[in-house]
């Protein structure tokens, strides 16, 4: 008995805990713990997945001086001395990532520095209509600030065998250079942002980006697939409305169930919801060459997209 | 010369010699470029409402008192727990209405008329006007809980003491040395207010724009908007864009920093916590709540409550007038503003947005905000504080208005430096949206360009 009311007593005390520690509160050092320091715990929305095993496009890594992105199937050797000293912003809720920024190990001042910034735009969340490569760097050109100044009209170039958009432009008060080398790889525009002051150091670096891979299978990807396809849909439901869009990709196997679920910004009771609800939507399979396959998908809960994304169905690369 | 001088001499020779780099011009002087009315606001346009402008001036910088009865300190309810006792004593530089000033008014609020608080060491002299916040609540053991998110203001001082306190005779503060040892605490100082009209009368289509306008940026720079929980419209006031208007942002800090129920935050505030052990002892709630509402024997500007006095002051405020030639120059001036918007600052930065139509005044309507702010949340990285408020994650926060940058005199969220090479500095990091311009600045420009660009930001 007594043990029991000692249970109820540390429980009762455990659950009021010190919200208000009063100011000659005394800790003991033994059981002091201090916050580590540089770490983030308490987010916003973040991106999260249905399972640990699929790969994400955030997923890149560096090992070994190579960059690789299993999602996107690609690879490249980090060029010349650039490192990843910081890793970008996490997923927004547009669609924007940023897999890696390489940077010189120094941060001192150089003609010989340059930076490469790869980025992707997942088309479906885009705010701005942007459903190739070729057309996210048209909108590019045509909507540069009066400060930048294209160096030549955007063109196609091929750099490991695959079709690149590329696009040159210069500060010319900064003196500072630009090659934006842009691929679509699943529905995503994957760029390579190279800044420097020495084009020359520039165009070297985009020759030495020529022994990257492309590469892998992947689902085919469509946009809005949902639209005209769903059997069966069941609405999460949100115990609190916070406005926030939340862009989701789904990959749905041959049978027209939800096989993964890659919630790109939400917070965890959104996701949660999300995720538990749309595996029980059914679609109709997707069909190539007479046969099933599986097809990734994008959704927009929270907000209405900003833009329609629809476009062709696309085999996968 | 003996082998034990050459060194020094050495040395010496090193310091004599000035090392070439850029360097932060310091806060502008020459009067302060801030704190006017709008120019319609000046010629009265609409009739009166330069009074209501005067009136909101007047009690923005009244002294708070706990019941009115101290000579020279008219305001009523302070306590009983508070940060400072008056809006403009924190709200001060370089005018009524701005930010943290050159003397921190904290160290005297602590035992202003007989108070009996101490001086927490964060709190010094010469340093910025600081809050504090807990991230998280405490286990038993003293020790932050991080499944339990915290993140409200804990009040630096109590009334305890002073000549008005009556019945509130003890009442606790929370532990802050024990939220220092544990890396439980942050800080924020007062953000100014300069302007802020402009920024309420936006619309969110504006916004809305220019971030999808924003958003081919070669950058990865890609922002979001807080809402506000009741209609869902962009929020934008407050260092994570928390608050919708100025009324809201005026009467949750009078009720938080001064401790002033109002109309807007009726009830007196415990600290984050406190009502569910406690509460907050019936001895210390001294006046009838709210203290602060509209007075209903009076006319015209006499009517409103200081809450919406507050809000209509700082809503008529005019924006800082940036100096077209100091620092550095005209030409040096000139080419920081292009090369800001060459490296790419002005993604989130962004220079100019037009409000729309106005109700109130003239001034307030079509007209060009030049605040270089988007107004949306990004993720900065370390600068994380792990306070999340409303859709704004512990690492993100508003893109500061630079609007008014060269009379202020401490950076960044916290206030942790006055150094604006340092809290440029502070924009690259581990998962901050903005290392390419930040490292743009540092690697990509010359010396003689940074030194323009800070030229620019000091002129503003």
């Amino acid at each position: 008995m007594q043990r029991l009311i000692a249970l109820l007593l540390f429980a009762a005390t455990a659950s009021f805990a010190q919200d208000v520690m009063p100011p000659d509160f005394k800790p003991d050092p033994a059981t002091l713990k201090k916050l580590p320091e540089g770490v983030l715990i308490v987010k916003g929305a973040e991106a999260s997945a249905s399972d640990a095993k699929t790969p994400l496009p955030e997923g890149g890594r560096i090992a070994d001086g190579t960059y690789g992105n299993d999602y996107f199937g690609l690879s490249f050797k980090l060029p010349g001395q650039l490192r990843e000293v910081f890793k970008g912003p996490p997923p927004s809720d547009s669609g924007v990532y940023v897999l890696t920024e390489l940077v010189p190990p120094e941060r001192s001042q150089g003609g010989d520095r340059a930076t490469i910034f790869v980025t992707a735009q997942d088309q479906f969340f885009a705010l701005t209509p942007q459903r190739s490569a070729a057309e996210a760097i048209k909108l590019k050109t045509e909507t540069l600030p009066e400060y930048y100044k294209a160096e030549r009209p955007p063109y196609e170039m091929k750099l490991a065998g695959r079709a690149f958009a590329r696009l040159d432009y210069t500060a010319p008060v900064a003196g500072i250079h630009w090659i934006v080398l842009a691929t679509e790889i699943r529905c995503h525009n994957v760029e390579f942002v190279l800044t420097g002051r020495d084009p020359k150091v520039l165009d070297a670096l985009v020759a030495s980006l020529g022994a990257m891979k492309v590469g892998g299978s992947a689902p085919a990807c469509v946009a809005d697939y949902a639209d005209a396809n769903t059997l069966y849909r069941k609405d999460p439901e949100f115990a609190e409305h916070k406005f926030n869009p939340i862009p989701v990709r789904i990959v749905i196997d041959t049978k027209g169930r939800v096989k993964h679920v890659h919630v790109i910004s939400a917070f965890p009771e959104q996701a949660r919801r999300i995720t538990d609800a749309l595996f029980e939507w059914r679609f109709k399979p997707y069909v190539v060459n007479g046969e099933p396959a599986e097809v990734e998908t994008g959704l927009m809960f929270g907000a209405p997209p900003r833009t329609r994304a629809t476009k062709v169905a696309k085999a996968s690369d | 010369m003996s082998r034990r001088f050459v060194p020094i001499a050495v040395m010496a020779l090193c310091l004599a010699v000035p090392l070439f780099a850029q360097t932060d011009p310091g806060v502008r002087g020459g009067g302060a470029a801030a704190g006017a009315a709008l120019s319609s606001v000046v010629a009265n346009n609409p009739a009166t409402i330069l009074n209501f402008f005067n009136d909101g001036k007047a009690r923005f910088q009244e002294i708070d008192s706990v019941s009115g009865t101290v000579a020279g300190e008219n305001g009523v309810g302070l306590g009983p727990r508070y940060n400072s006792r008056g809006c403009a004593l924190c709200h001060a530089q370089p005018a009524v209405g701005g930010s943290s000033p050159f003397t921190n008014p904290q160290v005297a609020d602590a035992t202003a008329d007989g108070a009996r608080n101490a001086v927490q060491s964060f709190i010094t002299q010469s340093g910025p006007v600081r809050e504090v916040r807990f991230p998280f609540f405490f286990d038993q053991f003293g020790n932050p809980d991080t499944s339990r998110p915290n993140g409200g203001v804990e009040d630096l001082y109590v009334i305890v003491g002073r000549v008005d306190a009556g019945t509130c005779t003890s009442l606790t503060l929370p532990s802050f040395s024990q939220a220092q040892a544990t890396g439980n605490i942050i800080f924020r100082i007062p953000t100014p207010t300069f302007g802020s009209g402009l920024i309420e009368n936006i619309d969110d289509a504006t916004l809305l724009a220019n971030q999808s306008a924003q958003s081919s940026n070669s950058f990865g720079i890609a922002g979001a908007f807080n809402h506000n929980g009741n209609d869902g419209t962009i929020s934008r006031f407050g260092w994570k864009a928390q608050n919708k208007s100025l009324t809201i942002f005026a009467g949750e800090a009078y009720n938080v920093e001064q401790g002033v129920s109002n109309e807007l935050f009726p009830q007196e505030r415990p600290l984050p916590g406190e009502d569910m052990t406690t509460g907050l002892p019936s001895s210390c709630r001294i006046n009838a709540t709210p203290e602060d509402h509209t007075n209903f024997n009076t006319t015209a500007t006499g009517t409103l409550g200081d809450s919406a006095a507050f809000a209509m002051f700082m809503r008529l405020l005019a924006p800082p007038t940036p100096n077209a030639t100091t620092p550095g120059g005209s030409t040096s001036i000139n080419n920081g503003r292009n090369l800001f918007n060459a490296i790419g600052c002005n993604v989130c930065h962004t220079v100019s947005l037009t409000t729309s139509r106005s109700s109130i005044t003239p001034s307030l309507g079509s007209a060009t905000a030049t605040l270089y702010s988007d107004l949306e949340v990004h993720h900065m990285g370390s600068l994380a504080d792990n306070v999340s408020q409303g859709g704004a994650g512990g690492d993100q926060f508003r893109t500061a208005p630079l609007w008014g940058l060269g009379q202020r005199i401490f950076f960044l969220h916290d206030g942790r430096t006055s150094n604006l090479i340092t809290a440029i500095n502070a924009h690259n990091s581990n998962g901050s949206e903005a290392n390419g311009p930040s490292y743009n600045f540092f690697v990509n420009l010359t010396v003689s360009q940074q030194q323009d660009v800070l030229n620019f930001l000091r002129s503003l």
